[in-house]
C-alpha cells in the first residue's frame, strides 16, 4: 500500500514532475558546452565546405558574389593533373608508410611485451612519448637543419665516411624518402604504445599455457596475441589514415611540398588553392573528395580487420 | 601610370579619387606656414592612449622598424603593437583578417604585386583621405622625395593606397676575394658572362664551392626571384599590356628558361629547394661566390654575427641578358586598413607617416633596412658607408613596376608558375611544354578574371 503511495505520488504532484524535467535537463546542461564547440568547429566548417564545394568563391573577389557552380568544382578538381598527382602522392606516402609503422610498432612492443625487465620497459614507454610530443612543425624544422645539403648534421657524419654529401630535400625522391622517414619515426611510437596496450588486455594464463606447448613466438602471436591486436591495429590505422591523409605542418616546414612538387601531398595543395589562389569553392570539393577517401579506408579497415577477440 | 585594370567604368571615380590625392599631395607639401604649425606630438594628441596592431615581416627592415618604435610611442603616446609573419604567410593572413571583417591589423603591410587585390576590394583607405586632412598630414611628409617608381607601385587607378617601406632591387652580391683569386678583378655584366667566364673558374665541386646560387624554392621565390628574373632579361614578359595575351611560352620565355637550366653546373645542387635565407647563409658561408638577392639582404651579409665574408663582400648592379631588360623589382609599402575604427586609422596614418618621413630614413638605413626615400639614398655619406645603395637607386631609374603583374588575379598566376616553373627547373617538366602549360592556364585566368574577351 505504501509502495503504491510512493509510486503514485510523482504523478499526482507537480513539483516532483518539475524537478524530474529538471533532473532530466541537467546532463544535456553540462554536455551543451561540449556538443556547442563540437558544432562550431567541427560540424561547421564541414557544413561550410560542403556549401562551398558546389558554389563559386573566389575570396579575394567576393563583391563578385557566390553563384551556385553545381558540380563544377569537382570536375575541376578530377580534371586537374596536380590535384590527381597530389591524391596519388598522398595514397603512396600512406601506403608505404603505414606498412612500416605497424611491422616496427609490432615488433617493439612485442621486444616491451616479452622478456624486458619492468624497469626498462618504464624507460622505454617515456622516450616513445618524446618523438609523438613533438608538434609536425618542429619535427619539419628539425628535419631541415638536419638533411640540410650544405650545413646538415646527416651530411656531416657522412663526409667522416669519405662520402660525398647527398642532397636529400633538393632531390625529389630522396625529398619524399626523407618526409617518409620522417614520418615513420615520429608516429611508429604511437603505434607501438597502442599494441603494448593491447597485448596488455592477453590473458597470461592462456599466454603461460601456450608457452609450455610451444616455443615458437610466431605461433603464440598468431594463434593467441593476434586476435587481441586486431582491435588496436584498426584504431592504428583509422587514426594513421586520417593523420596522413591530411598530413601538413611537418612536410610544409620541411619541403614546402617542394622540390617542384614531389612532395606536395593533397593537404599540401588544397592550402595552395585555398589560401594563395584563394579559390575556396574549388579547394572545398578537393576536401569533401579526401574527406570521402578517409571514410572509405575507415570503412574497408573495419570491415577486413576489426574482429572482437574473447578470452 | 599604367594602367592595368580592364574595367573602364571606373575611370570617373579613378580620376575624382586621382584629383582628391593630387589635393592631398598638394595639401601635403611643405608650406611656411603649415610647417611651422604642425607637430607630431599635437597631431598624435587626440589618439593618446590608443593601440594600433602593424603587420611586419621577419626582414632586416622590420628589426629597424621595431627598434624605432618607442621613439614614436613616447612622441605620440600611440601604443604600436607589432605581429610578425613569413613572407609566405603574410598575404593569407592579412586576407583572412579581411574577409572575415576582422580589424586584428590596423597597419596593413602590402607588397607591390598585392596592391590590385587590397584596392580592388576596399580593404585599404586611400591616403588621400589622410593627406587631405591638415590636422594628420605632416607638411614635411615631401612625396616627391620618394623614387617615382616607388610611389606608382602602390597607386591603383591612380589613387595613392601606400607609403613605401622596404624597397629592394634585385642586387649582384659577390666575394670579391674570390673574383680575385680567380683572376677577376671586377663582377660580371652580364649573364653570359656570369655562365661562361666567371662560371668555370668559380666552381669547385670536390671542394664545394660554386659560382653562383639562385634561390628558387617552390613559391614565390620561384616565381619572381628564379622565373621572372630570366623570363624578362631574355626577352619574355607575362603578357601584352594591351590585350593581356600571355607571353609565357614565347620565343623570349624560353631562351630564357633555357639560360636558367645551362646555369646547373654553376649552382649547388637542390637549388629548388632553397629559399633566401639558404641562398644568403651559401655567400655569407663562401660557400658560392655570387647571389643575385635583394638590396634588403645587404644587412645580414654584412653582419660579423652571421656572415664570415663580411670583408669580401661587394654589390653591383644585376647583370644583364640579352634583352637588357628592367632589373629585379620588389618591395613593401604600409597601407591603413578600412575594418579599422576612425580613430586608429588615424593614428596608423600618423606612424606611417611617420616611419616613411625624410627624418627617419637615415636611421633606418643605419640598422638596417631599406627604404625608397632621394635624400637618405642618395646621401654622399650613407653612400659610402651602404655599397648597396649606389646600384640600387641606379636600377631604380629603369624599373618597372609591373615586373610581376599587380593585378588581383596575381597569386592564382604566381601559383601556376611555381607549379610548372620549379618542375621545369628540376628537369621532370620540359621547358616549352611546361611553358605551354603556364600559358595556356594563366590564359584561363585572365580570361575568367576579364581581361582577355
Amino acid at each position: 500500500m505504501l509502495a503504491e503511495q510512493q509510486r503514485a505520488q510523482p504523478a499526482l504532484s507537480l513539483p516532483v514532475s518539475k524537478r524530474e524535467r529538471r533532473q532530466r535537463l541537467t546532463p544535456w546542461l553540462f554536455l551543451f558546452p561540449g556538443i556547442g564547440v563540437l558544432l562550431a568547429v567541427g560540424i561547421y566548417p564541414v557544413i561550410y565546405a560542403l556549401w562551398a564545394s558546389v558554389h563559386k568563391v573566389d575570396l579575394v573577389n567576393l563583391a563578385a558574389g557566390t553563384p551556385f557552380d553545381g558540380a563544377q568544382n569537382y570536375f575541376s578538381a578530377f580534371l586537374n593533373s596536380l590535384f590527381t598527382g597530389a591524391v596519388a602522392r598522398s595514397l603512396l606516402f600512406l601506403a608505404i608508410s603505414l606498412p612500416l609503422e605497424l611491422a616496427l610498432g609490432m615488433l617493439i612492443a612485442l621486444y616491451l611485451h616479452g622478456t624486458v625487465l619492468p624497469r626498462v620497459r618504464s624507460v622505454v614507454r617515456v622516450v616513445l612519448v618524446i618523438p609523438m610530443a613533438m608538434t609536425p612543425v618542429v619535427v619539419g624544422l628539425i628535419g631541415s637543419l638536419v638533411f640540410n645539403n650544405q650545413f646538415g648534421l646527416v651530411n656531416y657524419l657522412i663526409g667522416f665516411g669519405h662520402m660525398q654529401s647527398v642532397d636529400w630535400l633538393g632531390n625529389s625522391q630522396l625529398a619524399y624518402l626523407t618526409t617518409l622517414a620522417l614520418q615513420v619515426w615520429q608516429w611508429t611510437p604511437f603505434v607501438t604504445l597502442i599494441l603494448v596496450a593491447s597485448l596488455a588486455t592477453v590473458p597470461p594464463e592462456i599466454e603461460e599455457a601456450l608457452r609450455l606447448e610451444t616455443k615458437s613466438w610466431l605461433k603464440r602471436l598468431r594463434y593467441v596475441q593476434l586476435p587481441f591486436l586486431l582491435p588496436g591495429i584498426t584504431a592504428a590505422l583509422i587514426f594513421q589514415t586520417a593523420y596522413i591523409v591530411k598530413l601538413f605542418d611537418m612536410v610544409y616546414t620541411l619541403t614546402g611540398g617542394g622540390p617542384g612538387v614531389s612532395t606536395e601531398l593533397v593537404s599540401i595543395y588544397i592550402e595552395r588553392n585555398a589560401f594563395r589562389a584563394f579559390d575556396i569553392g574549388t579547394a572545398a570539393a578537393q576536401s569533401v573528395i579526401l574527406l570521402v577517401i578517409t571514410i572509405v579506408l575507415s570503412n574497408l579497415y573495419i570491415r577486413f580487420f576489426y574482429v572482437e577477440a574473447e578470452a | 601610370m599604367k594602367c592595368f585594370h580592364p574595367r573602364g567604368a571606373r575611370r570617373i571615380a579613378a580620376a575624382a579619387a586621382t584629383a582628391a590625392m593630387l589635393f592631398g599631395v598638394a595639401a601635403a607639401q611643405p608650406t611656411p606656414g603649415a610647417a611651422a604649425g604642425w607637430s607630431l606630438a599635437d597631431a598624435a594628441a587626440p589618439y593618446k592612449g590608443t593601440t594600433i596592431n602593424v603587420v611586419i615581416l621577419d626582414r632586416p627592415s622590420y628589426v629597424a622598424e621595431k627598434a624605432l618604435i618607442p621613439q614614436f610611442e613616447k612622441t605620440t603616446g600611440i601604443t604600436v603593437k607589432t605581429t610578425t609573419y613569413p613572407y609566405e604567410s603574410a598575404l593569407k593572413a592579412e586576407t583572412l583578417n579581411f574577409v572575415s571583417n576582422s580589424n586584428q591589423y590596423d597597419g596593413i603591410l602590402a607588397d607591390l604585386i598585392w596592391t590590385g587585390t587590397f584596392a580592388n576590394s576596399k580593404w585599404v583607405v586611400p591616403l588621400s583621405t589622410f593627406t587631405s586632412n591638415p590636422k594628420l598630414a605632416d607638411p614635411a611628409l615631401d612625396l616627391k622625395d620618394f623614387f617615382p617608381v616607388w610611389l606608382d607601385a602602390f597607386k591603383w587607378d591612380n589613387v595613392q593606397y601606400g607609403l613605401p617601406f622596404d624597397s629592394y632591387s634585385g642586387l649582384l652580391y659577390y666575394n670579391k676575394c674570390l673574383l680575385k683569386k680567380a683572376g677577376f678583378s671586377s663582377p660580371p655584366t652580364t649573364w653570359a658572362e656570369l655562365r661562361d667566364k666567371y662560371g668555370p673558374k668559380l666552381t669547385n665541386k670536390s671542394a664545394g664551392t660554386y659560382a653562383y646560387a639562385l634561390q628558387s624554392l617552390r613559391g614565390e621565390t620561384q616565381t619572381a626571384d628564379s622565373f621572372s628574373r630570366f623570363l624578362w632579361d631574355f626577352g619574355g614578359s607575362w603578357y601584352d599590356p594591351k590585350t593581356y595575351a600571355p607571353q609565357l611560352a614565347s620565343p623570349g620565355a624560353v631562351k630564357g628558361m633555357e639560360f636558367r637550366a645551362s646555369l646547373a653546373p654553376i649552382m649547388p645542387p637542390g637549388i629548388v629547394s632553397d629559399d633566401h635565407a639558404q641562398v644568403v647563409q651559401l655567400m655569407a658561408q663562401g660557400k658560392v661566390a655570387m647571389i643575385t638577392e635583394w638590396s634588403s639582404f645587404y644587412t645580414t651579409l654584412n653582419d660579423p654575427a652571421t656572415s664570415k665574408v663580411r670583408d669580401c663582400l661587394a654589390v653591383a648592379k644585376e647583370p644583364a641578358g640579352p634583352a637588357a631588360a628592367d632589373p629585379a623589382f620588389g618591395g613593401f609599402a604600409y597601407m591603413v586598413s578600412s575594418q579599422s575604427p576612425q580613430a586608429k586609422q588615424d593614428a596608423t596614418y600618423l606612424f606611417i607617416q611617420w616611419l616613411a618621413s625624410k627624418a627617419v630614413a637615415p636611421q633606418l638605413i643605419n640598422k638596417g633596412a631599406v627604404v625608397a626615400r632621394k635624400g637618405a639614398d642618395t646621401d654622399p655619406a650613407l653612400m659610402k658607408k651602404y655599397p648597396y645603395l649606389a646600384p640600387m637607386v641606379a636600377q631604380w631609374a629603369h624599373s618597372n613596376y609591373d615586373w610581376r603583374p599587380r593585378i588581383p588575379q596575381y597569386p592564382q598566376m604566381s601559383e601556376v608558375v611555381a607549379n610548372y616553373g620549379s618542375q621545369i627547373q628540376q628537369g621532370s617538366l620540359g621547358i616549352k611544354p611546361g611553358l605551354d602549360k603556364i600559358n595556356d592556364e594563366i590564359k584561363g585566368i585572365l580570361t575568367s578574371g576579364g581581361y582577355i574577351k
